[in-house]
């Protein structure tokens, strides 16, 4: 569980987190998805307390991070992949993390083998690839065998297979009871892999909630009907909160009526219908509209999507 | 690979202790001695100051043997012995000079040791296991003092070793006897700690490896020489450089102005204020 209250970061005159209020809840993978420079490391630094919130505060399963008393079992990170001295090898950074916390020997095995680093775990980390390093980092966040996992964009650099294996992984935690945390920009990784969702965008949540509400709340769903009646069909289907768009002769996209709807309407009408085919935007779709009004107005103009409690609605 | 994981296999029997100073040190040890760079940097010094005590002592053997009465002499103007060492003071120079070659590298090291971490990232490893952070500056602390004062002693101890069969023959070897002998050898390993750990504090302070080390070289270095320009203020404050002031255990003291142990007390206190500041800013800056 991860509670987030008015967090804000400013670096200088900048303000890289502006007053974020959230909850990560676990059992559940949540996503924390926003562009570059949104706000989401900052945030996840500031959760194991690397950077310190200029105002408001983040406690993990109750507490500020720092106050647990042993820190890698409630949290395990992984922040960037390059947070390793690089004449170092696998074996013995994560020997060495593990020896603040006494964590024995047989478990940074554990991990390797886990991670599947038993093939270069003495080999020096200055000369992994990209997807090696995020296996690196993955393995020191497990080695504590923590409550709670925060992953800043953990597919990053993994070739499909090391991908699957992390969403493999985050499934398996969550189902574990863990609260699982994890960023990332690509839309479509978290379409697959996330329960839950908080979206930022410039250093502000714009939307939280379960996956597919989110996506509703912003996109709703559409309706594609192809008829040879669709002038009289449009006729019948108007009222409030439906829009009607023609797309061809014969072709419209129906928003704010369900296919059901449509279908039912059209039966009691003896219309004709060629297709009926609902049509539910994708998260990406949602996302780019999301960070597009982020970016073109200011606040206020997204005042509905700011619902802070992830999964309250 | 295994497509399903399981990394909470062990979850039952995994006990894990708090992050305290003594697991803190281990951990810092073994990210020390990991570090093959840490190996040959060692090595490499104990080597060079040896080989540059040895080289010393048979250049001095080699000089115009002085008179066989030790202390009576001014006969021979390069070998200058004090009154109460006799030639041994000759020996104990050709023992402990070294140092001014090994506070470099030390200076050097103890920078490292803090901004190699921030070059690398592995800072943010580091505070994030340990989230206090007083413990990994204090665990910095002892490892850096540990390795600075082993590597002084076993400097110290070989280049004894190494100038005695050169320097007895011509009654020139140390002579523990001597007052102040066993301060001097002891000097070297104490003021490369010392040293060492100015340049920790130095690199906490600055977190960037290029302007630590000209900091702290300028400090050691560059300072003394402009403390050569004679005005009576300038020299004043010269006396209270930490290089000079801290030599003075090593090299005894010139003049009344400090004794041995004071002008290192001034070291220390330089030393103090390095490391003070630098966990005060460890404390408040974001890693």
């Amino acid at each position: 569980m991860i509670e987030a209250k008015g967090l804000t970061k400013h670096y200088g005159r900048k303000v890289a987190v502006d007053d974020v209020t959230f909850t990560v809840k676990p059992g559940r993978v949540t996503g924390f998805l926003g562009p570059n420079g949104a706000g989401k490391s900052t945030t996840m630094r500031m959760i194991v307390g690397l950077d310190r919130p200029t105002q408001g505060h983040v406690l993990v399963n109750g507490k500020a991070y720092a106050r647990h008393a042993a820190p890698l079992g409630e949290v395990g990170a992984l922040l960037e992949a390059r947070a390793v001295h690089t004449s170092r090898t696998a074996y013995h950074h994560l020997r060495a993390i593990a020896a603040t916390h006494g964590i024995p020997q047989s478990r940074v095995t554990d991990v390797i083998e886990t991670t599947g680093l038993g093939t270069v775990a003495h080999k020096r980390v200055g000369g992994f690839s990209l997807g090696m390093g995020q296996r690196l980092g993955i393995a020191a966040a497990l080695l504590g065998d923590p409550h709670t996992l925060i992953l800043d964009e953990p597919v990053n650099g993994l070739d499909p297979e090391g991908v699957r294996w992390v969403r493999t992984m985050m499934r398996d935690l969550a189902d574990q009871g863990r609260t699982v945390f994890l960023s990332s920009h690509l839309m479509s990784e978290m379409a697959i892999t996330a329960d839950d969702l908080i979206i930022i965008g410039r250093g502000r949540i714009i939307a939280a909630g379960p996956l597919q509400e989110v996506i509703d709340s912003v996109a709703g769903t559409s309706v594609r009907v192809r008829s040879p009646q669709a002038g009289e069909l449009a006729d019948l289907l108007t009222g409030a909160g439906v829009t009607i768009q023609s797309l061809e002769p014969g072709l419209m996209e129906v928003d704010g009526l369900s296919a059901q709807h449509i279908g039912e309407t059209a039966a009691r009408a003896g219309l004709v219908l060629h297709e009926l085919s609902p049509r539910s935007s994708s998260l990406e779709e949602a996302y780019l509209r999301l960070t597009a009004e982020e970016v073109e107005f200011h606040s206020g103009a997204v005042g509905d999507f700011s619902e802070p409690q992830v999964g309250a609605a | 690979m295994s497509g399903s994981t399981a990394p909470a296999r062990n979850r039952s029997t995994l006990r894990l202790q708090p992050p305290n100073l003594g697991r803190t040190l281990r951990s810092e040890w073994v990210k020390f001695w990991t570090l093959p760079s840490s190996i040959w940097i060692i090595a490499v010094t104990i080597v060079v100051m040896v080989g540059l005590s040895a080289l010393m002592a048979w250049g001095m053997s080699f000089t115009e043997s002085p008179p066989q009465d030790p202390g009576a002499g001014g006969a021979d103007v390069t070998v200058q012995p004090t009154e109460d060492g006799g030639l041994s003071t000759l020996g104990l120079m050709s023992v402990t000079f070294s140092y001014s070659v090994g506070q470099i590298v030390l200076a050097v090291l103890g920078v490292m040791v803090a901004t190699s971490e921030y070059a690398t990232g592995q800072i943010r490893s580091t505070l994030a296991a340990v989230p206090a952070r007083t413990p990994v500056l204090v665990a910095k602390v002892i490892l850096v003092a540990l390795v600075a004062l082993g590597l002084g002693a076993i400097a110290v101890g070989l280049s004894w070793l190494a100038t005695y069969p050169i320097l007895q023959p011509e009654g020139m070897q140390l002579d523990t006897g001597v007052e102040g002998t066993w301060r001097a050898l002891a000097g070297v390993p104490l003021y490369l700690a010392a040293i060492a750990l100015f340049g920790l504090g130095v690199g906490f302070l600055l977190r960037h490896t290029a302007g630590a080390i000209a900091a702290v070289l300028g400090v050691l270095l560059v300072l003394p020489i402009i403390a050569m320009i004679p005005i009576d203020w300038v020299q004043d404050l010269a006396l209270y450089l930490p290089a000079s002031a801290g030599e003075r255990l090593v090299l005894g003291a010139p003049d009344d102005t400090l004794t041995e142990w004071q002008g290192f007390g001034v070291l220390g206190a330089y030393v103090v204020a390095a490391l003070a500041g630098a966990g005060l800013l460890l404390h408040r800056r974001d890693a």
